[in-house]
C-alpha cells in the first residue's frame, strides 16, 4: 500500500517546517562568512527529533518511510529560512545510498545514527566538474587483505565540514564499489574551499587508505545504480530548495516595490517594473509546477532514463528561475540590494551554492538532450 | 605643473600618441594591480597617482592650464582605451573627473586655486555625495539643506551610497537652498571637507563583503560660502551637464574583454569547446562585444567630430551592462561545480575569481542612472513616446 495518510504527513510536515522557520533567524546564516561551522550539531539533533533527517530512511531505522513529495516540503521550507545545515546532502543523498546497502549490519549503523543525528554521514562521488554520470571516477580501490587500499581525490562534497565520515566511490577493476570511509582514517586528508552562500565545498584526498571489507557498502551494477538514482532524486530535491528561495525572496521584492517610494510613487506602479515582477512570478509558477510533476514521477520509480530526464527537468527550470528571480531582487531594490545587510544577497548566494551543485542548468539541459533529444533523433 | 604638461598631444599623431601611453602603462603601473575585478583603495591608488601626477597625465580631460593634458576628445578616448587595455585599476578619480571639469566649467578663479593643485597632488581626494536614504533614482526630490547663516551654508541631512567616502578628504554635495520652486530649481553644489565638525560616516559593505561605500551624516555642518560651485540653485544644471560625455566611457567594449579572457581560459581548461551548446553562447557573447565596439564607435566619432552627444548615448550604457552581466553569468555557469566558489580558483595555471567578476557586474545597472532610468530617457527624449 502507498501512503494512506499522505496528506496527513504533509501538512504535518508543513506546519513543523514553518514553526521552525519563523523561529530561525538570519543572523545565524550571516555568521557563516565569519567561518562558523555551517551545521549546528544543536540545530541538527533538534532536525532529527522532528523526524526530518528520516523522511526517506526506511522504518526499519528510525525513519518516516516517506516520499520525495514529501522530503520536498521540508526542504523547501528550510531553504526558505536560509538554513545551512547540510539537510538534502544528508537525508536524501546520504540516505539513498545507505539505504540500498547490502552490508545490513554497517547499512543499519550509519542509517540510524544518520536519522537519529548522531552520525553523520556526506557522500564524495564526484571528481569532475560539470559532470553527472557516477561512472566518470579515477579513485582506484585495489585489493588488500580482505577488502582495498584506496588512493584518488573527491571534489565539490557538500556537508563535508562536519561529516563524521564518507560515503566514497571508487574504482575496482571493471566495477564501481561504495566505501564508508570514517572522517580520522589514516591517510584521510580533507580541504575546503569557500562557497559563495559562506558553507564549505570539501576535497577529500585519500593516499592509500585501507578500507577492510565490512566498510563496503555494495559494489558492482546496484552500487551504480543506487548512486545515480541517489544523485537524480537530491537534485530534484534541491529544485525544492531553489522554489524555497525564489519564493522568498521575491516575496521580499514585491514587498519593496510596495514600499520603496520615488518620484512620489511606489516604485510597484511602475509599469516596467510591473512587468518584471509578473514575469518572475510567471517563472516562479512554473518552476512549481514542474517540480511537483516531477516529483510525482520519481516517487514512481521510472525506469533510469526517464528518471534522469525528469531530475533534469527539475534542476534546470529551478536553478535558472532561481538565478533569475535573486539577481532581479538585487536589480529592484538598487542599491541597497547591493550591500553586505540587505537579505535578498543572502538569497542570490545560497541561489549559486544550490545552482552549481549536482549539475547546474548548462550541465541538465545537456544531459536531458543527449537522452531526450539527440538519441531519438539518430 | 610639470614640464612635460607642455607637450602638445593633440598635434601628435594618433598611433604615436596610442604607442606612448600604451608604453607608460605597461611600464609603469605595478604589476599586482592590473585586472583587479573590484575598486582600487585610496592607499593602493596613490603610488599610481603620483606616477601620473609626475608625468602631467593624472587629468587627460584637464586644459593645460590647470594641469592636464588638455586632450581632445579623440585622443581622450585613447587614453581610455589604453587604460582598459593595460589593465589600470578604477582610482577613487572623483576629484580627476568630476570635479576638475565642474570647477573648470562652473566655478570661479579662487575655487579653481585652492582645490585643483591639490587633487593633482593627491593631497584631496573627493567622493561624491549626491544619493540619499529616499532620493535615489529620483535624486531630484534631495532633502539634505543648507542654509545661509553668515558667511557659512550649514547643512543638515544625509547622503547615502557615497562610493570611498572613509576615504575621501572633500565632499561635493547636492543640497536643497529652496523649497519653494520646482524641484529642480532648488538644488545647489557644495563643497565640503570632510574633517568639517557635524560630519560623520558609517561604511557599508557591498555585497561582497568590500566596504565600498558609506552613509554621511551633516548635523549643522558649516561650509564657507566661498563653497559653492555657480550660482544658488543651479546645481541641478551643474550636475546634469557633466553626465553625458563620462557616459561614453562606461559604454567602453573594452571593460568587459578581461571577463571573456577569463572565459576563454575556463572554457579551455573544462573543454567546454567541445559542446556545441557552450560554443553557440559563447559565440553570441562575443559578438555582442563586437557589436557594442560599433555602437561605442559610432558615438566615438560623433565625439571626434566635436558634436554634442545626446540623451540616445543611454542606450550605449544600457547594452554595454546588460552584455556584461550576461557574461559574468555565463562565466559562472561554465564554471559549472567551480561557479559557487567565494574565492579564486586555479585552472590550467591561470587563476580566475569568477565570484568578484560575478559580483562587479552587477551594480553597473543600478548606478549612475539605473538601467530602467536610462531607457525611460530613450523612451522619453528620443522616441517621444507620451507619459
Ligand atoms: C556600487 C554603487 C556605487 C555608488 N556610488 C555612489 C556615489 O559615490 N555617490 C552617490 O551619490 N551615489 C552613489 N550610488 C547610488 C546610485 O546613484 C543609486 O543607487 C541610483 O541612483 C539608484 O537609486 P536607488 O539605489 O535609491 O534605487 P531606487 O531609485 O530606489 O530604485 C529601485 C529600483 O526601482 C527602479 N526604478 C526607480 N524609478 C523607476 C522608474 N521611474 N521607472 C522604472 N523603474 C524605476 C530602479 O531602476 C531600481 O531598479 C552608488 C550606487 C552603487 C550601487
Amino acid at each position: 500500500m502507498t501512503q494512506p495518510d499522505f496528506t496527513e504527513h504533509r501538512s504535518m510536515l508543513s506546519n513543523s517546517v514553518a514553526d521552525f522557520a519563523r523561529g530561525a533567524d538570519l543572523a545565524r546564516v550571516r555568521k557563516l562568512r565569519e567561518g562558523n561551522p555551517e551545521c549546528d550539531r544543536k540545530v541538527w539533533t533538534q532536525m532529527a527529533e522532528l523526524g526530518w533527517l528520516g523522511v526517506l530512511a526506511p522504518e526499519a531505522s528510525g525513519g518516516m518511510g516517506l516520499k520525495l513529495g514529501d522530503m520536498a516540503i521540508v526542504a523547501q521550507g528550510l531553504a526558505r529560512a536560509l538554513t545551512p545545515e547540510p539537510l538534502t546532502a544528508a537525508a536524501v543523498l546520504a540516505v539513498r545510498v545507505l539505504a540500498d546497502s547490502r552490508n545490513d549490519v554497517l547499512k543499519g549503523m550509519l542509517l540510524e545514527g544518520l536519522v537519529s543525528g548522531e552520525i553523520l554521514p556526506a557522500v564524495a562521488w564526484q571528481e569532475e566538474a560539470g559532470s553527472l554520470d557516477v561512472n566518470n571516477i579515477n579513485v582506484q580501490a585495489t585489493p588488500a587483505g580482505d577488502g582495498f587500499r584506496v588512493n584518488g581525490s573527491k571534489r565539490f562534497i557538500m556537508g563535508a565540514t562536519s561529516a563524521d565520515g564518507y560515503i566514497v566511490s571508487a574504482r575496482s577493476g571493471q566495477e564501481l564499489v561504495l566505501l564508508s570511509v570514517p572522517r580520522d582514517t589514516p591517510g584521510a586528508t580533507l580541504q575546503f574551499d569557500a562557497l559563495a552562500d559562506g558553507r564549505q565545498s570539501g576535497t577529500l584526498t585519500l593516499t592509500n587508505v585501507i578500507v577492510p571489507k565490512a566498510q563496503v557498502l555494495n559494489s558492482g551494477a546496484a552500487a551504480a545504480e543506487s548512486l545515480a538514482r541517489a544523485i537524480d532524486h537530491t537534485a530534484a530535491i534541491i529544485g525544492a530548495e531553489l522554489c524555497g528561495i525564489m519564493s522568498r525572496s521575491l516575496e521580499i521584492t514585491l514587498d519593496y516595490l510596495k514600499t520603496r517610494v520615488q518620484f512620489g510613487k511606489a516604485i510597484g506602479s511602475f509599469q516596467a517594473l510591473q512587468h518584471r515582477a509578473v514575469d518572475l512570478y510567471i517563472q516562479q509558477e512554473l518552476s512549481s509546477a514542474v517540480l511537483g510533476e516531477c516529483l510525482a514521477i520519481l516517487d514512481g520509480e521510472p525506469d533510469a532514463k526517464t528518471r534522469a530526464a525528469t531530475a533534469s527537468r527539475v534542476k534546470a527550470r529551478c536553478t535558472d528561475a532561481a538565478l533569475l528571480i535573486t539577481r532581479q531582487s538585487i536589480q529592484m531594490h538598487g542599491a541597497i540590494g547591493y550591500t553586505e545587510d540587505c537579505d535578498v544577497g543572502l538569497y542570490v548566494k545560497r541561489a549559486m551554492v544550490l545552482a552549481a551543485w549536482l549539475g547546474n542548468g548548462h550541465a541538465h539541459r545537456r544531459r536531458y538532450a543527449k537522452t531526450e533529444i539527440l538519441e531519438g533523433a539518430l | 605643473m610639470s614640464a612635460t604638461a607642455a607637450v602638445d598631444y593633440n598635434a601628435m599623431d594618433d598611433d604615436a600618441f596610442r604607442a606612448e601611453a600604451r608604453a607608460f602603462f605597461e611600464s609603469e603601473y605595478p604589476e599586482n594591480l592590473r585586472f583587479l575585478p573590484r575598486r582600487l583603495t585610496w592607499a593602493e591608488s596613490k603610488p599610481w597617482w603620483m606616477a601620473l601626477s609626475k608625468k602631467g597625465w593624472l587629468a587627460p580631460n584637464w586644459p593645460v592650464e590647470h594641469g592636464g593634458m588638455g586632450l581632445e576628445p579623440g585622443k581622450l578616448i585613447i587614453y581610455w582605451e589604453e587604460t582598459e587595455r593595460a589593465g589600470i585599476g578604477r582610482m577613487p578619480d572623483q576629484g580627476v573627473t568630476m570635479v576638475g571639469p565642474t570647477l573648470i566649467r562652473f566655478g570661479n578663479e579662487a575655487q579653481r586655486a585652492k582645490y585643483l593643485p591639490k587633487i593633482l597632488s593627491g593631497e584631496n581626494v573627493w567622493c561624491q555625495g549626491y544619493s540619499e536614504p529616499n532620493a535615489g533614482s529620483d535624486l531630484a526630490s534631495l532633502r539634505t539643506e543648507a542654509v545661509l547663516d553668515g558667511e557659512h551654508y550649514v547643512i543638515n541631512g544625509s547622503k547615502i551610497w557615497t562610493s570611498m567616502a572613509h576615504h575621501a578628504t572633500n565632499i561635493y554635495v547636492l543640497v536643497r537652498t529652496d523649497k519653494q520652486v520646482k524641484q529642480q530649481r532648488g538644488i545647489s553644489f557644495l563643497l565640503v571637507d570632510m574633517k568639517t565638525p557635524g560630519i560623520t560616516f558609517r561604511t557599508i559593505r557591498n555585497i561582497a563583503g568590500h566596504e565600498e561605500f558609506c552613509q554621511v551624516f551633516f548635523d549643522n555642518v558649516r561650509t564657507h560660502k566661498d563653497n559653492l560651485v555657480g550660482k544658488l540653485n543651479e546645481g541641478w544644471t551643474i550636475a546634469k551637464g557633466l553626465l553625458t560625455f563620462e557616459r561614453l566611457n562606461i559604454g567602453s567594449p573594452r571593460r568587459p574583454l578581461q571577463a571573456f579572457e577569463q572565459l576563454d581560459t575556463l572554457a579551455r581548461a573544462q573543454k567546454l569547446f567541445d559542446d556545441p551548446g557552450f560554443v553557440d553562447r559563447y559565440t553570441q557573447l562575443k559578438m555582442d562585444l563586437n557589436d557594442l565596439g560599433s555602437l561605442y564607435q559610432r558615438y566615438v566619432d560623433k565625439a571626434r567630430r566635436g558634436e554634442a552627444l545626446g540623451p540616445d548615448i543611454s542606450m550605449l550604457k544600457v547594452f554595454a551592462m546588460d552584455t556584461y552581466q550576461k557574461l559574468a553569468e555565463l562565466l559562472l555557469e561554465a564554471g559549472a561545480e567551480y561557479g559557487a566558489y567565494a574565492d579564486e580558483i586555479t585552472l590550467a595555471d591561470e587563476k580566475i575569481d569568477l565570484m568578484a567578476q560575478f559580483y562587479t557586474s552587477r551594480p553597473g545597472t543600478i548606478y549612475g542612472g539605473s538601467n530602467e532610468i536610462q531607457r525611460n530617457i530613450l523612451s522619453k527624449y528620443v522616441l517621444q513616446l507620451p507619459g
